[in-house]
């Protein structure tokens, strides 16, 4: 029994022609020799199975959307295998259509005009559902998110938290094997990217859809997903669980102050604090500062310097009122792998056994 | 096991039905403007009702055009805009679909389980069309009448097929010009210029040198639009192979246009990474 | 604000403003040249429908007993159309387009809060397109006409003339169109109204069959109207060989009323209506 998508060494190559504008351009480009060859994804092997979900992290440019493409039946593949529900997508294209869902991030594909409930209707003769799954499920999805509500909203009246909660469940309506989340909670604010994610990991466990998360949010990596891939440069640099991921950071940990008042930590600041925290503590070079909401975050390399160290020398610098330590964030973490950190280990040859660990939980 | 292609098993109503439900979201968001509505059919027809006032003025001095009488000439015009309505009414989102393809926003029509032109022309639909299609029979009857043309079930039906045939031509052309926007930046402009050829296809072949009946026939068709299908009505001693083969001409070069277009929404790259 | 009395030619200070309006030009024409392919394609556009027309009016003339109908032969008809397509290129202004888009966009709202006056400034603007096609369309046309008719057209006092018509006939296109645009603002449409224009401009100007055929009756009415004096006006200043100063004089007395008559009405007209704008916020 196979996994639910499988990436067998899989490589994309495009030929870009460097196009040029105005009418000598056009003209030229007809018979223009002047290609480039990018390598978007470059020998990629992975394998979900049913019922998981992944995050898919990466660098703008690093080709995940591309991966995407191909898994959706968008682009076919330079080199290698794609099976999506045991097809290859870009031979099948409806057909594999009909067994996954997708959703981009501020890119609806509901109809603008109409009042939502007419998507959903639309959608339901578009993928032959039955009247019991239908009803099913917009049932399940006003019990989760009171979705009818919106009903008679037209879309281009919604707001984007609206829309993109919208463009979620029409993902799921035709029960899907696989959904395909593209920034799904992109340009929301905080109690709407929570109240998605809750609906995402709701519908991933009571319907047992394989999702694949691409994301730059880590909130919603943390929240939602023990196992990532992260790819770089069209190359797969690591897939497992996020906590073996920390596990190689474990050095690091994160010191965080609160100061009294509301003052705003600025770039200035930041730079004054780092400046005054090397006189006091030499060995703090590579100390990184940064905030998270009103708390000023400091991620500590405790090989090179002990937290506490750090701790002594802000408390003569500023005024401290509440102070927490915490490993280091998801966040830290994936900024250290786009910046090139050479300590994270290859991509394993995922086992079933390790698989369904990633998986399960 | 799964590289063989698959069909997915609905019914015959499936795409009619899907045509039906999409359609009526373009009209019912239209249905905001109706002044723009009735005001654009308005316009259309004072293109239309033009060309008829200058075939009339034409030839309130002279007796012929090479020949055509002027009963002769409204037909071949009244067929010619009947054979262009259903690629105004029902193509029209070929228009803007450069503007989907720039924004990258044309994907979210790839991930639907159905075709994927279907999908992409059926959101569009463009009524003001109608008048035209009313004017355009109006006058075909009216020409018709005076030209003393027999009415039989035949005759219907003959004229059914050709006008059917002939409305390919126009929608082929334009899906064509619209596709190049997967290879080239310029398309809207290459769409205009083809759209200028619809005017000429109300004259008869037989006012241009071999060299232009040539480029009209094979090269830029539209003496298949409205010229070659009339020959049926109007000279039927006359029938050239051409009027025969339209049907077929109409057939393929709708489908090389729809390989074109299918293959230009399925190997361009799109934006993004 | 509204400081549009009239025709406000002089600023405050009692001059001109020339320069002002003259970089309102170059912008045009800048604009106009970065739309190269498209510049080419409509020239090619242009050549396809003369060569159509050519076919069809020698179809024409062969069908006719005699070679002279309504005081024009076949070579009379054929310049003065391709004459007419030339001017029609170098006269497009698409200020209906314009208008009717801004007005449906709101961004119209914005050119109150311009000093300028927005007559003269799209105006100007325009012209810039004028020129390019001047240079690019109807001089090169004019040329290959004399060339391919045996230099059949005049070149003396009338081309003077035909200029002076030339820029009345532009003014008096550009009123139009600017009547129709503010019609637009009632009706938050403008390409039904657009094609209804350019219809009625076309078919009464001459543009499309020339006057010389129309019946009598209708040919009377016509010449009484504004539509006349952008094609037929200027052309038959060009094309003719017997007509005299008072000939010239009268054909652009004739453009110059209306050209009065119809900038002041658009002026109106446009004042009038922009308080439904600056009422209603757009």
């Amino acid at each position: 029994m196979g996994s639910i998508i499988e990436m067998d060494n899989v490589s994309k190559v495009f030929r870009v022609l460097n196009r040029h504008p105005g009418f000598k351009g056009t003209v030229s480009d007809l018979f223009s020799r002047d290609y480039k060859n990018i390598e978007a994804v470059s020998h990629i092997s992975m394998a979900i199975e049913e019922g998981e979900m992944v995050g898919y992290l990466g660098p703008n440019g690093a080709g995940k959307s591309t991966t995407i493409k191909m898994m959706t039946g968008i682009l076919e593949p330079t080199d290698g295998r794609i099976l999506v529900n045991g097809r290859v997508p870009y031979e099948n294209r409806t057909q594999n259509a009909q067994n996954i869902g997708v959703v981009f991030g501020q890119r609806t594909q509901l109809w603008w005009s109409l009042p939502v409930i007419e998507s959903f209707r639309i959608l339901k003769e578009m993928y032959s559902i039955p009247d019991s799954v239908y009803k099913n499920n917009m049932a399940m999805f006003d019990q989760l998110v009171g979705v009818s509500e919106l009903y008679n909203k037209p879309v281009r009246q919604m707001s984007l938290g609206q829309r993109t909660l919208c463009d979620i469940l029409a993902s799921f309506l035709h029960d899907p094997r696989v959904v395909f989340l593209d920034e799904p909670t992109i340009g929301l604010d905080v109690s709407m990217k929570s109240k998605i994610r809750d609906l995402i990991s709701v519908l991933n466990r009571e319907k047992n859809t394989t999702v694949v998360l691409t994301t730059h949010d880590m909130g919603d990596v943390e929240a939602l997903c023990k196992r990532i891939m992260i790819v770089d440069h069209g190359k797969l640099i690591y897939d497992d669980s996020i906590q073996q991921l920390k596990q190689f950071f474990g050095s690091y940990r994160t010191l965080k102050i609160l100061m009294p008042g509301d003052a705003q930590i600025t770039d200035e600041k930041m730079e004054k604090y780092r400046n005054d925290l090397l006189a006091q503590c030499p060995d703090s070079q590579n100390v990184v500062f940064g905030t998270d909401e009103e708390w000023l975050t400091i991620l500590v390399p405790e090989d090179q310097v002990p937290l506490m160290n750090i701790l002594s020398g802000m408390q003569t610098i500023l005024p401290i009122k509440d102070m927490r330590i915490e490993e280091i964030s998801t966040e830290s973490v994936i900024r250290k792998i786009y910046e090139g950190d050479e300590r994270i280990p290859q991509p394993v040859e995922r086992t079933g056994a390790a698989a369904g660990e990633a998986a399960g939980g | 096991m799964a590289d063989k292609k698959e069909k997915l098993h609905r019914g015959i109503l499936y795409y009619p039905r899907i045509y039906r439900m999409i359609i009526t979201q373009d009209i019912k968001s239209k249905m905001h403007y109706r002044a723009d509505f009735f005001i654009s059919i308005l316009g259309m027809l004072a293109t239309n009702i033009a060309g008829f006032v200058a075939f009339w003025l034409i030839f309130q001095s002279f007796p012929s055009i090479s020949g055509w009488s002027y009963y002769e000439m409204i037909f071949m015009y009244a067929f010619s805009l009947l054979a262009l309505t259903p690629a105004q009414i029902f193509f029209d989102n070929n228009w803007t679909l450069r503007f989907y393809v720039l924004s990258g926003d044309f994907v979210k029509y790839c991930f639907r389980p159905l075709n994927l032109f279907f999908y992409f022309i059926s959101e569009v639909i463009d009524l003001k069309g109608i008048g035209q299609l009313a004017f355009g029979s109006i006058m075909l009857v009216y020409a018709w009448a005076h030209l003393g043309l027999a009415v039989n079930v035949q005759m219907i039906l003959l004229l059914i097929a050709a006008l059917f045939s002939a409305s390919l031509i126009m929608i082929a052309m334009m899906t064509i010009a619209s596709a190049t926007c997967f290879w080239i930046i310029n398309s809207g402009i290459v769409m205009v210029f083809l759209f200028r050829f619809k005017d000429y296809a109300k004259y008869p072949m037989t006012i241009f040198n071999p060299g232009f009946q040539f480029v009209f026939t094979f090269l830029i068709p539209i003496g298949f639009i409205s010229y070659y299908p009339s020959l049926f009505f109007l000279r039927t001693a006359e029938l050239s192979v051409l009027s025969w083969l339209s049907p077929v001409v109409a057939v393929l070069f709708f489908l090389l246009a729809y390989k074109i277009w299918m293959r230009g929404a399925t190997k361009y790259s799109g934006t993004g990474s | 604000m509204d400081n549009s009395s009239g025709r406000l030619l002089f600023n405050n200070a009692g001059r001109l403003p020339f320069r002002r309006y003259l970089s309102l030009t170059r912008g045009g024409i800048l604009e106009s040249l970065t739309y190269r392919t498209g510049l080419f394609l409509n020239l090619l556009g242009n050549l396809v429908y003369m060569i159509v027309m050519f076919f069809l009016w020698r179809a024409i003339y062969a069908s006719s007993p005699s070679t002279i109908v309504n005081g024009m032969t076949f070579r009379d008809t054929l310049v003065y159309l391709t004459m007419a397509g030339a001017i029609f290129s170098t006269l497009e202004v698409y200020l209906v387009w314009k208008m009717g888009r801004d007005i449906q966009s709101g961004q119209i709202s914005l050119y109150f809060t311009k000093p300028m006056d927005f007559f003269l400034r799209e105006f100007f603007y325009v012209s810039g397109n004028v020129v390019i096609q001047l240079f690019l369309t109807l001089v090169p046309t004019l040329l290959i006409v004399c060339i391919f008719t045996g230099w059949s057209i005049p070149l003396g006092w009338n081309l003077l003339f035909f200029t002076a018509s030339l820029f009345l006939a532009l003014l008096l296109n550009f009123s139009i169109d600017f009547i129709v645009g503010t019609l637009c603002l009632y009706t938050q449409s403008f390409w039904g109204i657009n094609m209804v224009k350019e219809v009625i401009i076309l078919l009464l100007s001459g543009a499309t069959v020339p006057i010389a055929f129309f019946p009598d009756t209708f040919r009377t009415v016509v010449l009484y109207l504004p539509f006349q004096a952008i094609y037929n006006v200027p052309l038959q200043i060009l094309v003719s060989h017997t007509y005299t100063w008072a000939d010239y004089a009268r054909g652009l007395g004739v453009q110059l009323f209306w050209v009065v008559v119809l900038v002041a009405a658009g002026r109106l007209f446009f004042r009038q209506s922009s308080k439904i704008i600056t009422v209603n916020g757009g």
